[in-house]
């Protein structure tokens, strides 16, 4: 059965001002499987993570070349509702941002800014968000009290609930477990084995056993460049690359 | 590349796998030469030794536990941790039959010799070529010397075949003789054994070194 290119990227370059910081990044992400992107700090996933939902464009002095194809769409394209891109392309990132609202005015937030006013519809999306992110029954007595009052890791699922609410297709988490403690991180790795069977999801993340337990694809990233993209197994039991070798088992330098 | 604390610690597994390789393939020297020689002290000694290699064993297990558990190893190093444990347990066995072959060697010398002693020490001798040969390439991670050692490992079966065949056709002519050509049919396939024990080490070093699995069909193509 073949698969479908959620995803396609073709010779992305990305400049920050002067500075080059993706050279030529071409890669596929399938629809509904999960792709790690890792590499030491400064090596563009990050930059690349935010090219995705262009997330870039907010800094001044950037600029972009090449394509990056959503449904075979040119987002860079003009054109393109950037509002509208962002709401299929959900993000999540390091440390848990909820507003300094309720847990249910944060997880509605994005309909709302959407003008949706159906009240009904948007406590059913608060809740299927919620319990999507696997935070509704810890949650579900206590909708209208402060986000601010959760724990961490419950926070970051808050903000996974905010980002899902608006039914994007692609989620995007930039190492959306490292400042959580163990078992805040084992939920959010389970919680990515279920989102998966609904969205396409890119992970930037640090812990390479994390990347290797929750992808189904890994890319190598180094100084700006991808080294080496393959199946999550073959990445960590026979690399193609010395590079990646040597990165994933920590003789890197 | 660095010099991390997981490569000090493959370093020391890497030792203690070949102390166990160098102790193993004692073993089987002696017990040829105690075969060959009627050595019933030689032969005791094998048995004796081979409760060091099982200990070995022990210390190799542990060390690879211990490595999976804390250290989270991938790629190269998790190749080699997950093949230093198969090819201890190839080890293992192989000090088993070594001490076996010791013990035939102990019942066989209380009677007269037979006359296909020497083709199954030869035989024997092919086998611990094959040893020595499986233990340089691990040491060195060398591929090519590791296909080589699964070459050889046909010339073994076949000898080994013939040899049985012989001893069959010899115990209808010598009916006295049974017990004795019972116990070479048992030297033989022990040596075979130890033949098909040092091609899966071989195949291991590959393993280990390529990440390709050619276990079974005894070949090498970097797919």
């Amino acid at each position: 059965m073949s698969k479908n290119i959620k995803l396609r990227t073709e010779n992305l370059n990305f400049y920050y001002s002067g500075f080059h910081a993706l050279h030529g990044i071409s890669m596929d992400m399938v629809e509904k499987e999960v792709t790690a992107l890792i590499g030491p700090s400064g090596c563009g996933k990050s930059t690349y993570l935010r090219c995705i939902n262009r997330m870039n464009d907010l800094i001044p002095g950037t600029r972009v070349e090449g394509r990056l194809l959503l449904d075979d769409s040119d987002i860079y394209s003009s054109g393109v509702d950037v509002v509208d891109l962002r709401k299929r392309v959900g993000m999540v990132f390091q440390k848990p941002n909820p507003f300094p609202k309720t847990i249910f005015e944060n997880v509605a937030y994005g309909l709302r800014v959407n003008g949706i006013k159906d009240r009904d519809f948007v406590a059913r999306r608060v809740e299927e968000g919620l319990k999507m992110s696997a935070l509704w029954e810890e949650v579900k007595d206590r909708l209208h009290s402060s986000a601010l009052g959760l724990s961490g890791g419950q926070q970051q699922r808050l903000c996974i609930a905010r980002a899902l609410a608006v039914e994007p297709d692609v989620l995007l988490m930039d190492e959306p477990a490292s400042a959580l403690d163990p078992v805040a991180t084992q939920k959010i790795e389970e919680l990515i084995f279920e989102l998966k069977k609904k969205f396409t999801i890119v992970i930037v993340t640090h812990n390479m056993q994390q990347a290797a337990r929750v992808s189904d694809v890994t890319a190598f990233f180094y100084m700006g460049e991808l080294i080496e993209i393959d199946a999550t197994d073959k990445m960590f039991t026979r690399p193609k690359e010395k590079q990646t070798e040597e990165y994933i088992t920590g003789r890197f330098g | 590349m660095s010099h991390t604390h997981l490569s000090r610690e493959r370093e020391q597994l890497k030792m203690l796998v070949l102390e166990m390789m160098s102790k193993t393939t004692e073993s089987v020297r002696h017990s040829l030469e105690a075969f060959s020689e009627m050595d019933t002290d030689k032969a005791q000694d094998v048995i004796d030794a081979d409760n060091d290699i099982n200990e070995l064993e022990v210390s190799v297990d542990e060390k690879c536990l211990r490595l999976l558990a804390l250290e989270g190893p991938v790629a190269g190093d998790l190749r080699f941790i997950l093949g230093c444990m198969r090819v201890s347990v190839d080890l293992e066995r192989i000090g088993d039959e070594a001490a076996n072959i010791a013990q035939d060697t102990v019942v066989l010398s209380l009677k007269p010799g037979l006359d296909f002693y020497q083709r199954l020490t030869v035989m024997g001798y092919k086998a611990l070529d094959m040893l020595k040969l499986a233990g340089r390439a691990f040491s060195r991670e060398n591929t090519d010397e590791a296909v080589q050692v699964c070459k050889m490992d046909n010339e073994v079966d076949e000898l080994n075949s013939k040899m049985i065949k012989h001893v069959i056709g010899y115990m209808a002519d010598h009916t006295p003789a049974i017990e004795r050509a019972v116990r070479c049919i048992n030297v033989a396939r022990r040596i075979e054994r130890i033949g098909d024990l040092a091609t899966n080490i071989a195949e291991n070093t590959v393993f280990i070194s390529q990440g390709v699995n050619i276990k079974h069909y005894c070949r090498f193509d970097n797919r």
